[in-house]
C-alpha cells in the first residue's frame, strides 16, 4: 500500500491521518493484512459463502400501532433544537 | 459471598437489597483504582434498592432479586449516559433501554454501573478504552482481557456477583479467563441485541459474566428472551437454565483437539487443560480426538468479517445523528474532522481495514474468501457434533499479560483470540471457567456446545465446579 492508495481509503471510510502518521498507518495495515493473506494457501472451492450462523427466516409483525415516537425527550436529548427540528450542521451543500 | 448465599440470604429477609447495593457501591468505590467502571448510579441504584425492598414479595423470586448488578457500557440506558467507551459517545444518553438491560431490570437486578471496555468492544486487553485502561484485580500491571474487562474485573474484585458482556470474538470468555471467573457466549440469537451498540452484527452477542456457572444460569434466565425487535433473535422456548444444573445428562463425549501443543498455548495453560480432563474423567465422561487443523484459519476470517462489519456500523457516526461533533466548514470536512478526533487507533484501523475488503476489486479476494472459511469452521462444528457432546479446549493461549506489553510478533493481540473466534464464526455457543492457577494468576478453560445447548454447556461446567474450587478464588 502507497500512500495514495491511504489517501483513497482514508476518503472512503471518511477518515483523516495526519502527513507525518501516514508511514505509521500504512505499515500497521500491511502488517494485518500479512496475517489475513494466510486465507491465500486454502482451497475453499467447495464452501459457499457464509453470512449468518443461523438460517433464518424472515421475521414480520402485526400491523400495529405503537407510539415509540417521545418527541419531547427526543428534542430535550439532542445538542440543540428549534420547536419541532433538530437543529444540526449545514449538510446539503 | 456468592451469588447463591447472597440471593437466600435476600430472600430469607437475612439481608435487605438496600444493604447489598450499598456494600456494592462501597466497594467500587474502594476499588476505583481498578477503573472498572465508566459511570456509577449511586443514587439511582439506592432509590432502586428501596424500591425493592419496600415491595419485597413481588421481587423475592425473581431470578435476580435484590441483587446488584454492573452493565458493560455497550448497552444504551434509558436517561443514563451509554458510552462504549468511546469519545464519540462520551456524552451519549439514550433515550430507549436496550432489551438485555430491561430483562435484568425486570428480574430484579439493581444496576449500580456501568463498565469500562475496549472502544467500541475491540480489543482483547481493554487499553483501547477511551477512559483508560482496566486493572486486572490479580495484578494490576496486568490487564483484565477484553473487550468486557470492565465486567470481569468488577466480579473478579468481588464490586458485584454478576455482570453483563458482549462477546464478538471472545470479549466474554477472554476475560473471564484472565481474571478468574465464568462467563457464557451464548448461542448467536438466543439473547436479544435490541439497544446493544453495533461492533459485528453477524456474531456479537450478549451473555453472562459471573463466579460460577450457577450465577450464570441465573442471569442468562434473566437476560435471555425472545425479542421481536432483534430479526435475528431466536423464537425458541425458553428454558430455566437454573433447573437445567440440576438435571443428568449422562456421561459425555467430549471432543479434543489433536496437536493442540503446536498451537502456541504457553506450559501452564496446558497443564491446567491437562488437569481438567482427569476431572472431566473422573466425572464419567470420556473423550474423542478431533482433526481441527482448520481452527487457525479463523482468526484471518475473522479479522476481516469483523472489520468489514464495523466499517458499515460506525458509518452512522458522521457527527451529524449523535455523538461527538467537530467545528467544520463543510459537510466533508464534518465527517472527517468528527470522526478522525472520536475514534480512538484501534477503531479507526479496523474501520480502515473494513473499508479496504469491502471495496470494489477486493470484494473477492478477502470478504468472499473471509466468508468461506466461515462456512468450512462451521461445517466442521457440525460434524464434530455429529460425535460429540461438546468440545473443551483452553480459553487463552497465556494467562494475563503485561500492560503496553511489547512484542516482537505486530499481530499478538489479534492472535489472543485464535482460541475463542471459532465459535464466534459459526454461531456457537461457549463457556469459559477457572480451571487452575500458576504463578498466582487464574487460567481458563473452554466448553464449546452445539446450536443452543447452553443448558448442557452450563450444566457440565457446575458439576465440574461441585468437584473443584478455582472458581472461589479471590485476589
Amino acid at each position: 500500500m502507497n500512500k495514495i492508495e491511504l489517501k483513497n481509503l482514508l476518503f472512503l471510510a471518511r477518515l483523516q491521518v495526519k502527513e507525518e502518521d501516514q508511514d505509521k498507518t500504512i505499515e500497521k495495515l500491511q502488517n494485518t493484512f500479512e496475517m489475513i493473506d494466510q486465507m491465500n494457501d486454502l482451497d475453499l472451492d467447495k464452501f459457499e459463502p457464509l453470512n449468518n450462523p443461523l438460517e433464518l427466516t424472515n421475521v414480520s409483525r402485526s400491523d400495529e400501532e405503537k407510539n415509540r415516537n417521545k418527541k419531547e425527550e427526543f428534542l430535550k436529548k439532542s445538542p440543540k433544537s428549534d420547536e419541532d427540528y433538530f437543529v444540526v450542521p449545514k449538510i446539503v451543500e | 459471598m456468592n451469588f447463591q448465599e447472597t440471593r437466600n440470604n435476600f430472600r430469607k429477609k437475612q439481608v435487605s437489597a438496600k444493604e447489598l447495593t450499598e456494600e456494592s457501591l462501597k466497594k467500587a468505590k474502594e476499588k476505583s483504582e481498578l477503573n472498572a467502571f465508566i459511570s456509577h448510579f449511586e443514587d439511582y441504584a439506592l432509590a432502586r434498592a428501596s424500591n425493592i425492598d419496600a415491595n419485597f414479595d413481588e421481587f423475592k423470586d425473581k431470578s435476580l432479586g435484590g441483587i446488584p448488578i454492573a452493565h458493560k457500557d455497550i448497552f444504551c440506558t434509558d436517561g443514563k449516559k451509554t458510552t462504549c467507551a468511546s469519545k464519540m459517545l462520551e456524552n451519549f444518553i439514550p433515550p430507549y433501554e436496550s432489551t438485555v438491560t430491561k430483562n435484568c431490570n425486570d428480574a430484579g437486578s439493581i444496576m449500580i454501573g456501568k463498565t469500562n471496555m475496549d472502544e467500541f468492544a475491540m480489543g482483547s486487553s481493554n487499553e483501547t478504552s477511551f477512559f483508560g485502561p482496566v486493572k486486572n484485580p490479580w495484578g494490576q500491571s496486568l490487564v483484565p482481557g477484553g473487550s468486557s474487562g470492565g465486567s470481569a474485573a468488577c466480579v473478579a474484585a468481588d464490586i458485584t456477583t454478576i455482570s453483563t458482556g458482549t462477546d464478538t470474538g471472545g470479549s466474554i470468555r477472554q476475560p473471564a479467563a484472565l481474571c478468574g471467573i465464568t462467563g457464557l457466549k451464548p448461542t448467536y440469537g438466543l439473547v436479544s441485541r435490541w439497544g446493544m451498540i453495533a461492533f459485528c452484527s453477524s456474531m456479537d452477542q450478549a451473555g453472562p459474566l459471573a463466579r460460577d456457572a450457577f450465577a450464570c444460569s441465573a442471569l442468562l434466565n434473566a437476560m435471555a428472551s425472545y425479542d421481536e425487535k432483534d430479526s435475528t433473535c431466536s423464537k425458541r422456548e425458553s428454558i430455566d437454565y437454573e433447573k437445567g444444573l440440576n438435571k443428568d445428562f449422562g456421561k459425555l463425549k467430549i471432543g479434543i483437539l489433536k496437536g493442540i501443543e503446536n498451537l502456541g498455548i504457553s506450559e501452564e495453560v496446558l497443564n491446567a487443560y491437562e488437569s481438567s480432563k482427569k476431572i472431566l474423567e473422573q466425572l464419567g465422561h470420556s473423550f474423542v480426538e478431533l482433526d481441527f487443523t482448520e481452527l487457525s484459519s479463523g482468526i484471518c476470517s475473522y479479522y476481516v468479517i469483523a472489520p468489514a462489519e464495523c466499517s458499515s456500523n460506525l458509518s452512522r457516526f458522521d457527527g451529524v445523528k449523535y455523538g461527538h461533533r467537530s467545528e467544520a466548514k463543510n459537510i466533508s470536512e464534518l465527517y472527517l474532522k468528527t470522526r478522525a478526533e472520536g475514534f480512538g487507533d484501534e477503531v479507526q484501523k479496523r474501520i480502515l481495514i473494513g473499508s479496504y475488503v469491502l471495496s470494489a476489486g477486493f470484494y473477492d479476494a478477502y470478504y468472499r474468501k473471509a466468508q468461506k472459511i466461515r462456512r468450512m469452521i462451521k461445517s466442521k462444528f457440525d460434524e464434530f457434533f455429529k460425535d460429540v457432546d461438546l468440545v473443551f479446549l483452553p480459553t487463552t493461549l497465556d494467562q494475563a499479560f503485561e500492560m503496553n506489553r511489547k512484542s516482537t510478533d505486530p499481530n499478538r493481540m489479534y492472535k489472543e483470540d485464535l482460541l475463542t473466534i471459532p465459535a464466534n464464526l459459526a454461531g456457537l455457543p461457549a463457556m469459559s471457567l477457572p480451571n487452575g492457577f500458576s504463578k498466582n494468576l487464574p487460567i481458563g478453560a473452554q466448553f464449546v456446545g452445539n446450536y443452543f445447548s447452553e443448558e448442557l454447556l452450563l450444566n457440565t461446567a457446575h458439576k465440574m465446579q461441585e468437584v473443584t474450587d478455582w472458581h472461589k478464588m479471590t485476589p
